[in-house]
């Protein structure tokens, strides 16, 4: 039932481990970022261990004659000199030992403390990771440079001892990463299950949060490794870091601090370009390995999916419905292969006044149907073919502000987790308000006493006094009631209801529907519900669309489809549920097989591989959507023989 | 709220004790390595000095009371004389530094918050497109860069080369107040292009989440605007993890100050707490960290508050 | 003590409570309270209940995955409320779970040959090698899986294949009790019923008993041979399943059947009707639970001694108990259903 969110993610087929790992690689290779900060790292780290290969002139031996002082780069001197003459290519060369051996120092000190301590806080929790992690928030908050004063006034002044206070400081990211992971982890459902199992405590840390934990510290050691270069440079420019005469970059430019104003700003550029560069590098290298670990996020909410040409159908609307859609196809572009159809000629209307159910597992495509025919068709999917009529007029593709016009006034909509649709951060009362302000001419005093009126409508207790509240101190079911009354608003013509009690408890599920239907009753409203439960179809709905797949494989009269099925997937569905199953000791009727992924939709008809009535032509050839009367459709090659046999015995159990 | 924000501040109380221990610790740890005295008095030290400095540190009591007599002091703002110039309270000598530091690191949060804020929610808007990518780009180049060095590209360009600005000195409040904001713009500005960076990519990712939220599709369901789901709907669920990145580096940015007062010669906290490290002048470099501890604790304080503000879930819990 | 295979008796578990290190103190959560039950072996009790009722922590507790505050759990007679460390692989190999989020109860990092042979290696000895691989191997084709998916990670297989594994995992050590969490809620309607069937052809093969948990009475009383029905942390009604579920005793329960949604219109047509007469309320919150009977403000039948008392268990008519005043109280039932009474008290359904 995740489909709504993300419909590709929940249905395209994940990837083999050796392709996840390759993809890891490629991703990486295919970054140029990520590749030439590779690259200078790996420059770098050869010339921290073998300097004289890379820079061949001395890094301490100047010109005594004081001759080639503050050069600009030439033939000799590649990056040209400082003030006593001496090579600064060699100098930035050799300096690259002084940030490594800095990244050592305080890493080490910084993982050595800072994950052994996070996996131990955030392993142990209660009152011990609170007093631990309280400590350490203590230090953390504190600026590093001022701690490293402290360790550098205790100890002699020098590097090393500058990057034991940046390894301790540094130590409290790691405390801080390391136990979020571990808490995280530790609630995952498989930690318990090894539990269970039997397994130590040890072998879980091992075998089931480290793995876990291991991407995200890679991440953080390649970022605090630039952090650690930077505050070492920092320190060593405020002279109390690496010695006066030493080729560190930090000592350069603390060197060249005041003579750049008069000989030229050269002199700082070879360790300043070292330090941001390297710096950098780190950072880029971070940044991609996280990028590469993780999805693409290239889309949001507002992102309105890019217009393509829309074939037109051939299909024609019929003139008295209220929103009618005809043989969409809507499709997702994949990172380099065809797309990925979701959905495959989809049609269907909505009569003013009726409750149209819409009914599927997950994957069959019910909310991506209505999302799309609302023009809200999550990104980067794309509607390809196919005809959307809503009011009389064609919305197939109007603009996003002309669709701003009619949703929320005309077309309200109701969304499964209802608390995850209200905004955290607004009083219930602002949202309530939102669509009256918006497409009404109210104003702020008569929306809000609209807005009372509203709640008390959708029979929340106390609506004054809620208006005020905030959506977490909703329970499930009162916060789907605020949201009925959201899209009850502007007394819109047809509301859609997607999956709106699949979140909530049984007993509410029943009141929602309960509220569902007297508003249809006394309003007149068209609705729309989207379910994958049959008994939410039986209760609210005039009319059912089947869909399976991403068609739609039967529709009609709710009574007719759930005692005279035409589908054998309906059939089959009615049979597997519980509610269905008399004697007690027969096992449940099955659907054998799995739902099909998008990427691999079966040649023929879609369910014929799991349908026991499938012949050769449905494995073949996809039947086509037959109309057999206004509003009463079937695709199957086979219905008209199997009509009796689905019916029969379905009338058979029920009487 | 009020209920709220009293609370909050007694939370800081125990956060300034762990930082009293702290900064009371380094002299403690001092003496473990050798005595401070001599250090201070030189080798060849007369009994005289060692005898004065040890009576001014208080070294004879036993640990707790040297504690509570210490935090005493401090809690009364008698931070105690400097070990190299006994005639100078260390209360004085911060009082007279911390304005040009003060100066900047406010200018530099103004000037990195605000046009962070902004850059953060113009690339959100559209994630992937030119002005994002530039951002970014722009953005780890900046983080990558310290304030010290940016400092000089500043003090070469605008400074040395066009002459907009003097290249070093710091004017206070009370002799001009446009010659005051002049000298703090160089060093303000080389503080806050990192602070402006990390608060860009930080708002830009928080928003980038707020705006995949279910919340955000539902309200662009009822018709809601593009402009008003970002400013309305987004921002101020994704400010609340960019406060506290705000709070963090608004810590830092006090500790790095002082290689930016260096590159421009001002004479604030910054050469005050290095020259004490250099000297090993711990009574310096201890009144020093009290009162960046104070200025962190504040920033924690004010970075709870917002969170009370923007969260209602946290402002209710109490 | 018993017979029975597993006894809960009384069980409490409470969360919070605990003051911060510099904060308030967090109000106690009473999870679980004064809950009792049996579990023979070889049968099945089944627990069902809302989210919030506090049936995932019985399992959780039963589990020693939760401190438990008051009662006691006994395994074959044996004390195995708080197992200690050196009896606790005796204790995991006899009772094992199934648990509920087939997406995440498997560890993303290893194959089906890992996630099921590690609990063999443990507990059996066989260290991983070809006898492993074998006998993970009878275990998938034991669960209708086969012996193709040995080295499938799990994000390579869908919720219910996943589920399938998990089962697996369970069986590996031959268990007699088998805690079946929500095992079934994350899946798809059709796949729902294939694994519901592998327990039960399981419980038949194996002999082993079930603790099936779910939110959906309907699942919970096919499964089933005994069943418990909890509300706010309390069991209030238990039974046989056939006779709770035709004839409950406790209000909550009968509001439990007739919010079962029906796939047949004119079935639901006539439960809508007696499913209208509950009152529109929400549920107390588990941290503030009121001194009488927590589902009161929601009972259309009432009474005074409801909002003061929290009611004692009665033996009811299917051999149960109940939770209800309405057996000892007021218009006494005394142990009998509680269907017409509601029909009764309620106006608007004469004749349902």
């Amino acid at each position: 039932m995740t489909a709504a969110h993300s419909p590709v993610e929940a249905e395209a087929l994940p990837d083999k481990p050796q392709s996840q790992r390759r993809r890891f690689w490629r991703r990486m290779f295919r970054n140029p970022l990520a590749v030439l900060s590779m690259l200078w790292i790996a420059f770098l780290v050869l010339s921290w261990i073998w300097p004289e290969l890379v820079a061949t002139k001395d890094p301490f031996k100047g010109d005594p004659t004081l001759q080639d002082i503050f050069l600009t780069p030439n033939g000799e001197y590649w990056l040209g000199t400082d003030g006593f003459g001496r090579d600064y290519f060699s100098r930035v060369i050799h300096g690259a030992g002084f940030a490594f051996q800095s990244i050592f120092i305080a890493m080490s000190i910084a993982v050595g403390i800072g994950v052994p301590l996070g996996l131990f806080s955030g392993w142990r929790g209660g009152r011990i990771d609170r007093t631990i992690m309280w400590f350490n928030d203590v230090i953390f908050s504190l600026p590093i440079v001022l701690l490293a004063f402290a360790v550098v006034i205790v100890l002699t002044p020098s590097l090393n001892s500058a990057m034991v206070g940046v390894g301790i400081a540094m130590s409290t990211r790691f405390t801080r990463l390391t136990r979020a992971v571990t808490l995280a982890e530790k609630e995952e459902l498989y930690v318990d299950a090894a539990r269970i199992t039997g397994l130590s405590t040890p072998t879980i840390l091992r075998r089931y949060i480290a793995p876990n934990l291991l991407p995200s510290l890679i991440v953080q050691f390649a970022i605090i490794a630039g952090a650690i270069i930077l505050i070492g440079a920092t320190l060593s420019f405020l002279g109390v870091g690496a010695n006066l005469d030493d080729p560190d970059w930090g000592v350069m430019l603390s060197r060249s601090r005041v003579e750049f104003r008069r000989v030229g700003i050269w002199q700082i550029v070879p360790p300043a370009g070292a330090l941001v560069l390297t710096v950098l590098s780190f950072n880029l290298l971070g940044d991609a390995i996280r990028d590469s670990l993780g999805r693409d996020k290239t889309s949001n909410a507002l992102t309105v999916s890019k217009r393509v040409s829309i074939t037109p159908t051939d299909r024609p609307h019929r003139e008295d419905s209220l929103l009618s859609i005809r043989t969409m196809d809507v499709e997702f572009p994949t990172g380099g292969g065809d797309p990925v159809q979701i959905l495959n000629g989809v049609s269907m209307a909505v009569q003013p006044g009726e409750t149209l159910g819409v009914v599927g597992e997950s994957g069959s495509g019910k909310s991506m149907t209505v999302l799309s025919a609302l023009g809200l068709t999550p990104a980067p999917g794309r509607m390809t073919r196919g005809s959307v009529k809503f009011d009389g007029q064609d919305v197939t593709s109007i603009s996003e502000r002309e669709w701003q016009k009619i949703r929320g006034k005309d077309i309200g909509v109701i969304f499964q987790e209802p608390i995850a649709v209200l905004n955290p951060a607004l009083k219930v009362g602002r949202q309530i308000m939102e669509p009256l302000l918006l497409h009404t001419d109210m104003d702020k005093k008569a929306a809000r006493e609209r807005a009372v009126e509203l709640l008390a409508e959708v029979k929340v207790p106390d609506p004054r006094r809620r208006i005020d509240q905030y959506p977490h101190e909703f329970s499930g079911g009162m916060a789907q009631r605020v949201g009925i009354a959201m899209a009850l608003a502007c007394s819109p013509k047809l509301l859609i209801a997607d999956e709106p009690t699949t979140a909530l408890d049984v007993t509410v599920q029943g009141q929602i529907l309960d509220l569902l239907m007297e508003i249809q009753e006394e309003r007149g409203t068209s609705i729309v519900i989207i379910t994958h439960d049959l008994g939410v179809i039986a209760e609210v709905a005039d009319r059912v669309i089947v869909m399976y797949g991403g068609q739609v494989v039967e529709g009609g009269a709710v009574d007719d489809i759930f005692l005279r099925p035409r589908h054998p997937y309906t059939k089959a569905l009615l049979d597997t549920m519980p509610q269905n199953h008399h004697g007690d000791d027969s096992p449940l009727a099955v659907i054998p097989g799995v739902v099909p992924s998008p990427t691999d939709w079966p040649a023929g008809c879609r369910f014929a591989p799991r349908c026991e009535h499938a012949t050769d032509r449905c494995r073949d050839e996809l039947p086509g959507l037959e109309v057999l009367a206004p509003g009463e459709v079937v695709r199957c090659h086979h219905h008209g023989e199997l009509r009796e046999l689905l019916a029969s015995e379905w009338t058979e159990v029920t009487l | 709220m009020a209920k709220y924000i009293a609370f909050r501040v007694l939370a800081t109380i125990p956060l300034l004790l762990a930082i009293a221990v702290l900064t009371f610790g380094i002299s403690v740890a001092m003496e473990g390595r050798g005595s401070i005295a001599v250090s201070v008095c030189g080798e060849g030290a007369t009994q005289e000095c060692v005898t004065e400095v040890e009576a001014a540190l208080g070294l004879d009591d036993p640990l707790p009371t040297r504690f509570v007599n210490w935090l005493g002091d401090v809690v009364q703002g008698d931070l105690g004389t400097s070990l190299s110039n006994r005639n100078q309270l260390v209360g004085d000598l911060i009082g007279e530094r911390i304005w040009p530091t003060l100066s900047i690191v406010s200018l530099s949060l103004l000037i990195g918050i605000s046009l962070g804020m902004f850059f953060g929610i113009s690339a959100a808007i559209r994630p992937g497109g030119l002005l994002d990518r530039t951002l970014s780009i722009v953005a780890a180049s900046v983080i990558a860069a310290p304030g010290f060095i940016l400092g000089m590209l500043l003090s070469w360009w605008l400074a040395v080369r066009w002459g907009w600005f003097d290249p070093v000195g710091y004017v206070s409040m009370g002799e001009s107040t446009s010659g005051w904001l002049k000298s703090i713009t160089l060093p303000g500005i080389a503080l806050a292009l990192p602070t402006l960076a990390i608060v860009q990519r930080q708002l830009r990712s928080s928003m980038a989440n707020a705006l995949q939220s279910r919340y955000v599709l539902a309200a662009r369901a009822r018709g809601v605007r593009s402009s008003k789901l970002i400013v309305s709907h987004a921002l101020p669920n994704a400010m609340i993890p960019t406060i506290t990145v705000i709070g963090f580096r608004a810590a830092a940015a006090i500790g790095l100050t002082v290689a930016v007062e260096v590159v421009f010669g001002i004479r604030g906290m910054g050469e005050l707490l290095v020259t004490s490290i250099v000297n090993r002048n711990v009574t310096v470099l201890q009144g020093g960290m009290i009162v960046v501890g104070l200025a962190v604790a504040t920033v924690n304080l004010l970075v709870d508050i917002s969170y009370g503000f923007l969260n209602p879930k946290v402002r209710l819990e109490k | 003590m018993t017979d029975s295979l597993l006894s809960v008796d009384r069980l409490a578990v409470h969360f919070g409570g605990r003051s911060k290190l510099f904060g308030a103190a967090a109000p106690t959560v009473k999870a679980v309270n004064d809950v009792s039950f049996k579990i023979d072996s070889q049968r099945t009790f089944g627990l069902v209940g809302e989210s919030g009722s506090g049936k995932s922590t019985v399992a959780r507790a039963i589990l020693q995955l939760v401190d438990i505050h008051a009662g006691s759990i006994h395994l074959d007679g044996t004390d195995v409320t708080h197992v200690q460390r050196s009896a606790e692989l005796g204790f995991r190999k006899r009772v094992q779970a199934v648990l509920q989020d087939p997406f995440s109860s498997l560890n993303q990092v290893h194959t089906t040959e890992t996630i099921v042979g590690d609990p063999i290696t443990r507990h059996r000895g066989v260290k991983p090698g070809n006898e492993r691989r074998d006998l993970v191997g009878a275990l998938l084709d034991l669960v209708g899986l086969g012996r193709d998916y040995l080295d499938r990670y799990p994000y390579e297989m869908s919720g219910g294949q996943r589920q399938r594994i998990s089962i697996a995992r369970a069986l590996a050590v031959e268990p007699d009790l088998v805690i079946a969490d929500e095992a079934t809620s994350a899946l798809d309607v059709s796949i729902q019923s294939q694994v519901i069937n592998l327990l039960q052809d399981i419980q038949r093969e194996r002999g082993v008993a079930f603790l099936f948990i779910a939110h959906d009475l309907e699942v919970v009383s096919h499964m089933s041979h005994e069943v418990g029905v909890m509300y706010l942390g309390y069991l209030v009604e238990s039974g046989a399943a056939e006779a709770v579920y035709q004839a409950p005793t406790h209000p909550y329960t009968e509001m439990l059947v007739a919010s079962i949604p029906f796939p047949n219109p004119r079935e639901q047509a006539k439960r809508r009707l007696l499913r209208q007469s509950f009152k529109t309320a929400e549920p107390p919150s588990p941290a503030n639970l009121p001194p009488g009977c927590p589902f009161e403000n929601r009972c259309p039948v009432a009474m005074d001694i409801c909002r003061e008392e929290m009611p004692p268990t009665s033996v009811v008519h299917h051999g149960g108990v109940a939770r209800c005043h309405l057996h000892t109280s007021g218009p006494a039932l005394g142990g009998e259903s509680v269907v017409e009474f509601i029909k009764s008290q309620a106006k608007g359904c004469v004749e349902v």
